[in-house]
């Protein structure tokens, strides 16, 4: 406000040369302009919050969610193909349980990775090497350092069983099967341990990182329910 | 002072001369039109926002996400006990269960059959702990309590339901008790809202149960067999010669590490 001497000026002019505006001008446009500028402001950030205005996150090719899913999808695979036949071919109970349990688990565990990757516009399996996702610096600080994973990748995972075992495993009967798939899969298990903890850490999406995590946990603990039934049945675990 | 008031004078007959201007009219209506439009975007994301929350609030009140990994801490009266997932007894072991119906623990090799299954008879409590660990929801009730149309209720919520059990459980201290893996709520009304939302809270929550993907299906003889499943015992006293411990309580089943 100009103070009293410009309660006068409000009457135009006439035939004046234009120049600065009267004080409730400015106030118009000053009051115009705020009012404008909190109004976009506002609704800018009421639109963040609607739906289809923030696109979905999505891993890239070469994160540690999209080689995770990759990954341990191939580990899971050989798991089920162990605990299928064993399922079908062993005349233990127990053996019978605990096969059908790691078969069903980890199939439906695969289903939820493939979903992902599909999601995702990621290929459902890897090619070439396996693990180069896990490049970040090792170790951190729960202790899981191990062994650097080359540039490349693997050509193939730790725990995972080879042709000639597999071939051993469909040729066995009886305890010597019972032995045998009990081995195996305390290894595979033993195996994956690194990529599971790897990603319950590393991977950005908050269900990638539980899932890893679930897994790493629950195979902990099956592990020594198979080191226990591997004992009863006279077996001893295979080298890593 | 003389020179001081001379040039206030001068000032005031300046500003007197300056500020006598006509009126800039297009600028007051461009501002008016920006104005009236900033309003009118205000208004539709207003509008739209109030639309997104009262419908995500109607459809998935006690739906898991990432970000609220366990929506049953707004039930009133749901009891949370943390549970270490994966170990395992064989019958005739029993487990010296803490909670009355059991929530959680170590518990036999074989599952109870899971997938909307209505037991007609107490159930081996060791067997339907494991069903737990696979993410199921059982409903337990008192056999002497509640009957008839109550009972018709909850059989409703089971029946063709899956990763859903139900059995009576002799000696319950509530009308009725649902479980999940490490969760129990206790109610006394076969209509209490509380157990939807305990079912959508909790049932195959991949953050509140231990093994995610895990199966409900029956294995059969000589494993568990719902035509005949093993007999209910009441739970040994903890430190009873034989009896297995529960775990202690703590490692349990941990949020991810953010």
């Amino acid at each position: 406000m100009s103070g009293p001497s410009t309660a006068p000026d409000l009457e135009p002019a006439a035939g004046g040369p234009p120049g600065p505006r009267p004080a409730w001008v400015r106030v118009f446009v000053a009051v115009g302009v705020a009012l404008g500028l909190l109004l976009i402001g506002a609704a800018g950030g009421l639109a963040l919050g609607l739906p289809g205005t923030s696109a979905p996150a999505v891993p890239a090719a070469d994160s540690v969610d999209v080689g995770f899913a990759q990954d341990m999808t191939v580990h899971h695979q050989q798991a089920v193909e162990m605990a299928s036949w064993e399922r079908d071919h062993s005349t233990d109970p127990a053996l019978r349980q605990l096969a059908a349990d790691i078969e069903a688990t980890q199939t439906s565990q695969i289903g939820r990775m493939q979903g992902w990757l599909e999601l995702w516009g990621a290929a459902a399996l890897p090619v070439g090497g396996h693990m180069a996702w896990m490049s970040a610096p090792a170790g951190g600080h729960d202790g899981h350092d191990a062994a650097p994973v080359p540039a490349g990748g693997l050509a193939r995972m730790p725990g995972m069983a080879s042709s000639e075992e597999l071939a051993r495993l469909r040729a066995a009967t009886g305890p010597q099967l019972d032995v045998l798939f009990l081995q195996l899969m305390l290894r595979h298990h033993e195996g994956g341990t690194a990529m599971l903890a790897y990603g319950a850490e590393q991977a950005t999406m908050p269900q990638v990182r539980n899932l890893a995590g679930q897994m790493l946990r629950s195979q902990a603990a099956e592990s020594d329910y198979l080191r226990r039934l591997l004992a009863e049945r006279g077996g001893s675990p295979l080298p890593q | 002072m003389v020179s001081g008031k001379n040039s206030k004078a001068v000032r005031n007959a300046r500003a007197a001369v300056v500020t006598r201007r006509s009126v800039p009219w297009g600028m007051i209506a461009a501002i008016t039109v920006v104005v009236l439009f900033a309003g009118f975007i205000f208004g539709y994301a207003y509008l739209r926002s109030q639309e997104n929350e009262a419908r995500e609030a109607a459809v998935a009140p006690f739906t898991p996400t990432a970000e609220k990994q366990d929506p049953s801490i707004d039930i009133p009266g749901v009891q949370v006990v943390p549970f270490q997932g994966g170990q395992h007894i064989d019958s005739p072991v029993q487990v010296a269960y803490t909670h009355s119906p059991p929530m959680g623990g170590t518990h036999d090799s074989s599952w109870a059959a899971c997938n909307g299954v209505v037991y007609p008879t107490a159930v081996r409590s060791e067997n339907i702990v494991h069903s737990l660990e696979h993410g199921a929801v059982w409903i337990a009730y008192n056999p002497d309590q509640v009957a008839g149309d109550a009972l018709d209720v909850l059989r409703g919520k089971v029946e063709n339901q899956p990763y859903t059990l139900m059995s009576p459980y002799p000696g319950l201290d509530q009308p009725i008790s649902l479980q999940s893996w490490g969760h129990q709520l206790k109610l006394t009304d076969a209509t209490d809202p509380r157990i939807d939302q305990f079912i959508a809270a909790l049932r195959l929550n991949q953050y509140a149960y231990p093994e995610p993907g895990a199966s409900c299906n029956e294995l059969g003889p000589p494993n568990f067999s719902r035509a005949n499943p093993p007999a209910f015992a009441p739970p040994p006293a903890p430190g009873t010669p034989g009896a297995e411990p529960e775990t202690a309580p703590g490692a349990g089943v941990t949020p991810d590490g953010q």
